[in-house]
């Protein structure tokens, strides 16, 4: 019949008029991030024992570890870096890891200006995990709970 | 006291003007079409209508640099293509940005100890925004043109940009009599005169 094709199509275009729209406002808005999705990684100094196991999992060799003996056996970090500039965020580290020290999940916020602060030692990315732990209820992004800035004295 | 007028005189009549200037440089940057790898995948996702690029001006993606403000040097960089990109980076008209997205732009990536590959984009171009992630999400993009945004605003017509022009060296990277190599030396100061070699030109036709 003539015409019908205009009237589905016209049809269609007046349902697109009250669907809901689905732009997400970004900075305002956050999409979800299903778990294990590879985003920013996050290390956890307090699940962390220096056992190198990322770093050798790293294809890219982009993980920076350095440890010597303490007297009870157990390692003390000397340093921890993250090369992000190089990382290719295959997550290959958080698989490796046995600890579940390092784990996927970070926040997007990670432009800089300069091309070094793209090279996180062990403070600044102590500094980013404490910053997820405390906008997510001290929850690890696998959904573990984290101990308390309290309960992190309380252990050692 | 003449440093006093001139500051007063800045004040009163460069500062609005400065304003106006930055708002509608910042509220329409429009990207060069300009996709090198998989990064170019999830630029095309930020113009989509799911994160849409569009709400910070940036929507309109041009077909040449001269109409371009902004350049998201989106994937990795080969050697054959580095003349290309210095190029494009030229031929765009001032002022002019670069964003710098993923880690094969920034630093190489998995790529960087490779043969092939230029290990940086920022030893062909000034960039002003790095974007690490392999592939960025595009929330991180956002981020980055959020970030811009901001360098943008602090800008002013009166003094010089404060921005690291690479060196134009790659004596450390490529051989002297490399091809690849002349053509790039040809396109930073003082631009030496280049000629394409005959086998070159051969395949141009």
């Amino acid at each position: 019949m003539y015409g019908l094709g205009i009237a589905k199509g016209m049809l269609m275009t007046l349902r697109h008029l009250f669907r809901r729209p689905f732009t997400i406002q970004y900075p305002e808005e956050v999409r979800h991030v299903p778990p294990r999705a590879r985003t920013n990684l996050l290390w956890f100094d307090e699940r962390c024992t220096g056992c190198s196991t990322c770093a050798q999992a790293c294809p890219d060799g982009c993980i920076l570890v350095a440890t010597s003996p303490r007297e009870d056996g157990s390692l003390n970090k000397d340093r921890y870096e993250i090369d992000f500039r190089l990382c290719m965020f295959c997550g290959l580290c958080v698989e490796a890891c046995p600890y579940e020290a390092i784990q996927a999940g970070g926040p997007f916020d990670d432009a800089v200006y300069i091309f070094d602060d793209m090279y996180r030692d062990k403070h600044a990315l102590t500094r980013m995990a404490q910053a997820y732990l405390e906008s997510h209820d001290y929850t690890y992004p696998n959904g573990k709970k984290a101990p308390r800035p309290g309960q992190l004295v309380a252990m050692k | 006291m003449d440093d006093l007028e001139q500051s007063l005189n800045r004040n009163i009549l460069i500062t609005p003007v400065d304003y106006v200037l930055n708002w509608a440089r910042r509220s329409s940057l429009w990207p060069v079409t300009f996709g090198l790898a998989c990064c170019a995948i999830e630029m095309i996702a930020t113009a989509s209508p799911r994160y849409d690029i569009a709400r910070f001006g940036a929507e309109v993606f041009r077909p040449s640099p001269r109409q371009a403000d902004l350049m998201i040097v989106s994937g990795t960089v080969t050697w054959k293509m580095a003349p290309v990109v210095r190029r494009l980076y030229l031929q765009m008209a001032e002022p002019k940005w670069v964003i710098s997205m993923g880690s094969c732009a920034n630093i190489g990536g998995p790529f960087a100890y490779g043969y092939s590959v230029l290990p940086g984009v920022r030893l062909l171009v000034p960039v002003d925004v790095y974007v690490p992630g392999c592939p960025p999400r595009p929330e991180s993009l956002l981020q980055g043109i959020m970030l811009l945004q901001k360098k943008i605003d602090r800008l002013s017509i009166s003094g010089e940009r404060e921005r690291e022009e690479p060196s134009g060296d790659f004596s450390s990277y490529l051989p002297p009599d490399d091809p690849v190599r002349k053509e790039l030396e040809s396109l930073f100061p003082p631009y030496p005169p280049y000629k394409p070699s005959p086998e070159l030109e051969r395949s141009v036709g």
